[in-house]
């Protein structure tokens, strides 16, 4: 995945960082005039040191932790420690914490998806397009305020359920916020299929197969985008899915179309959810009680991110604090088969081919290095942007 | 202020005006991440967005340490995020104020103890304005901000 | 792309390579084998099309106080079909840290693999790259924060 030759270094200094939008990581790119021949990542500026700390603290306080993991998918982080817990404990959640738990979960994954469209529309120099999106984000905002009490981190998740309810003019709110969000999603599909000036920097791009996404690992929307059946929603039905089926979408370009149609059209199906979701919610408590020390044994817990499949593996030894967590984010699966596939790509698309997967941001800083002949220089994000601006214009 | 201005003479004194106004009347900020779950780097992003509208306070965010006067931090400071913000900050002009926004920035946050930060920015460079939150609101960010130009005036 | 051979049908192919499976809940097979015999199954894995691995799990089992055993790394090779997860398991002693790599069958292990060898100080022989994945560029060798003997710098 990489090379192994020793180059000289030619640096140039480290750019601009960009606002707000990039966390740290490392891309190594090698190319061969404008030919990527060799991509490598190094991340760590995130690196915190969560899986150690998580056994220095209870059961509980590890749902607070792990919901950090991730600022944009905080919430699918607490549910999948807190199903593997209770499945430990051997006590299942209530049917209307299972539900609300998929209620938010698809909320979130609302949220995260406009998120990406506005980042990678900026990415693209389409930047309507970004504050368009990140407005309409506002209302799914104001809704996951309305129900949780916070607009990031909803903390919705306690051992044993939810420790929120949705009231019927939540309900109602949802609703009518979904159905304004509807009528703006058809209109950002348009775009993505038939804008002309969007195909040419998407139709074509980082066009992966439907054996390449197995063989590189590939998961979520960017999976599904080359015809993957993988949604762990389906294959896996955990929370309330088994209830409220999920019908997965997937398309057929394999490339970074294709992952913007998988990404929209997802859209539509969790509007389809959550509306499915209020009109069949289960009545009962919120909360089964877990016992503050957890039964020795390990547990695994799969569940669907906005990204892809998130794992975690939990083992307790039967005290009150985790013998080991292990968390694989979907972004390092996604980052593995986008390193494999820059190989043959121009340089000029690696910021629309890395923003295509939607890394999830508690990973990269997108400083990179370039190296060419037997140069190596080192570019900032804005710089390999403004080169894939110029590149196309 | 975090360093020692010479104000003796009326010149140095006009300039020191002009800087300060132009500072607070449009002050241009850099964005730093040293090791944050990004919750509040997205909600900063969020206060550019019509809604919220930093700008109309004037405060610009652009990419270049050089041209900055208020560095925004977020985050625990990871070991290896830890050089590179304290050489932004140094290579930001004087004058110059840092903002640590979000818990992680103000103690560590959740992450307090974990073996791979550094804790609070204040551990690694002067801090100016506080803005705590898990993440806090665009509109504490607003708050924060507006705050910390109003205590320079 | 075939569907994968059913994992209850798993075993059978398997038996050549070990000599305990464990069922786990409703869906979990755990495979036990040595770590010469990990690439073998890796290829009966694949020839009954269980080419997903989602995960390399590594814990750090240290012998108990005042015990003579050795302490153990176990690592767990996760593979997945549908809701079903196939592990192969594998325990190595510390004085022999070693497993080989997967990487030629399974190019993204790599990444799963940088962070056994950084994170528990296992010995991956082939693997593709050995570069730090998450641990700053200053962080002292041989220091593994996974072992349970590691309290913090």
């Amino acid at each position: 995945m990489e090379t192994k030759e020793k180059s000289e270094k030619f640096i140039v200094p480290i750019g601009p960082q960009h606002p707000a939008l990039k966390e740290p990581g490392h891309f190594e790119f090698t190319v061969d005039g404008e030919v990527v021949t060799g991509a490598s990542v190094r991340l760590g500026y995130v690196h915190r040191g969560i899986e150690k700390g998580a056994e220095d603290r209870n059961w509980t306080q590890d749902i607070y932790l792990v919901e950090r993991v991730c600022g944009i998918c905080s919430h699918i982080h607490a549910t999948a420690l807190a199903l593997g817990v209770e499945k430990m404990a051997g006590v299942t959640a209530p049917a209307r914490a299972q539900a609300i738990r998929s209620l938010i979960g698809e909320m979130e994954r609302l949220h995260s998806h406009l998120l990406w469209l506005g980042v990678i529309a900026h990415e693209g120099g389409f930047d309507t397009l970004f504050m368009y999106s990140w407005r309409d984000r506002e209302t799914v905002m104001d809704l996951l305020e309305q129900v949780t009490g916070n607009r990031v981190n909803y903390s919705a998740n306690v051992l044993g359920g939810v420790k929120i309810d949705i009231s019927s003019a939540q309900s109602d709110a949802i609703r009518r916020g979904v159905d304004f969000l509807e009528s703006r999603t058809q209109h950002y599909l348009n775009i993505v299929t038939q804008d002309e000036v969007f195909l040419a920097r998407t139709r074509g791009v980082g066009t992966m197969t439907k054996d390449q996404a197995l063989l590189f690992g590939a998961v979520g929307p960017t999976a599904r985008a080359s015809g993957l059946e993988m949604d762990i929603r389906v294959d896996a039905p955990y929370a309330a899915y088994d209830q409220f089926k999920v019908n997965r979408v997937t398309d057929t370009h394999g490339d970074l179309e294709g992952r913007f149609i998988v990404r929209v059209k997802e859209l539509f199906e969790s509007y389809r959810l959550i509306r499915e979701i209020l009109d069949h919610l289960p009545e009962g408590e919120l909360t089964v009680r877990v016992p503050r020390k957890i039964p020795a044994g390990e547990v695994i817990s799969r569940v669907e991110a906005p990204r892809g499949e998130l794992f975690y593996f939990l083992k307790s030894n039967g005290g009150d604090k985790p013998d080991r967590m292990k968390i694989r984010t979907p972004s390092l699966c996604n980052w593995a088969s986008v390193m494999q596939l820059a190989v043959g790509h121009k340089l000029a698309d690696m910021p629309m081919m890395l923003a295509g997967i939607d890394p999830c941001f508690s990973c990269n800083d997108r400083v990179m290095t370039i190296r060419r002949d037997h140069s190596r220089q080192t570019w900032s994000w804005e710089d390999l942007r403004r080169y894939s601006l110029e590149y196309y214009r | 202020m975090n360093e020692t201005l010479n104000l003796s003479t009326p010149w140095q004194k006009g300039l020191h005006k002009v800087r300060l106004w132009s500072l607070t009347n449009s002050p241009w900020a850099i964005h730093f991440n040293s090791g944050s779950c990004n919750g509040c780097d997205i909600e900063l992003l969020a206060t550019l967005t019509p809604r919220y509208d930093l700008e109309r306070f004037g405060v610009k965010l652009q990419g270049s340490p050089r041209h900055a006067d208020i560095l925004i931090c977020t985050g625990p400071v990871t070991r290896q995020a830890r050089d590179r913000l304290l050489r932004t900050y140094e290579q930001m002009p004087g004058p110059k104020f840092v903002v640590a926004l979000g818990s992680c920035g103000t103690s560590g946050g959740v992450f307090q103890g974990c073996y791979n930060i550094v804790g609070e920015i204040g551990n690694v460079i002067p801090v100016d304005a506080y803005i705590p939150g898990c993440p806090p609101r665009p509109e504490a960010m607003i708050d924060g901000i507006v705050k910390l130009l109003g205590s320079l005036k | 792309m075939q569907e994968p051979t059913r994992m209850q049908d798993m075993e059978a192919p398997l038996a050549e390579l070990t000599d305990r499976f464990e069922w786990r809940d409703d869906n979990r097979l755990d495979v036990f084998i040595t770590s010469d015999r990990l690439l073998p199954a890796v290829e009966v894995l694949f020839a009954h099309h269980w080419v997903y691995l989602t995960a390399i799990t590594g814990f750090d089992s240290p012998a108990a106080e005042g015990s003579e055993a050795e302490g153990m790394i176990e690592l767990l090779y996760h593979f997945c079909s549908g809701a079903s997860i196939l592990t192969l398991r594998l325990s190595l002693p510390y004085s022999n840290l070693v497993v080989p790599s997967v990487c030629h069958l399974i190019p993204p292990a790599t990444l799963y693999e940088r962070e056994l060898i950084e994170m528990l100080g296992v010995e991956i022989p082939g693997t593709t790259s050995t570069d730090r994945l998450l641990l700053p560029d200053d962080w002292p060798v041989g220091v593994y924060p996974m072992r349970k003997t590691f309290k913090g710098l």
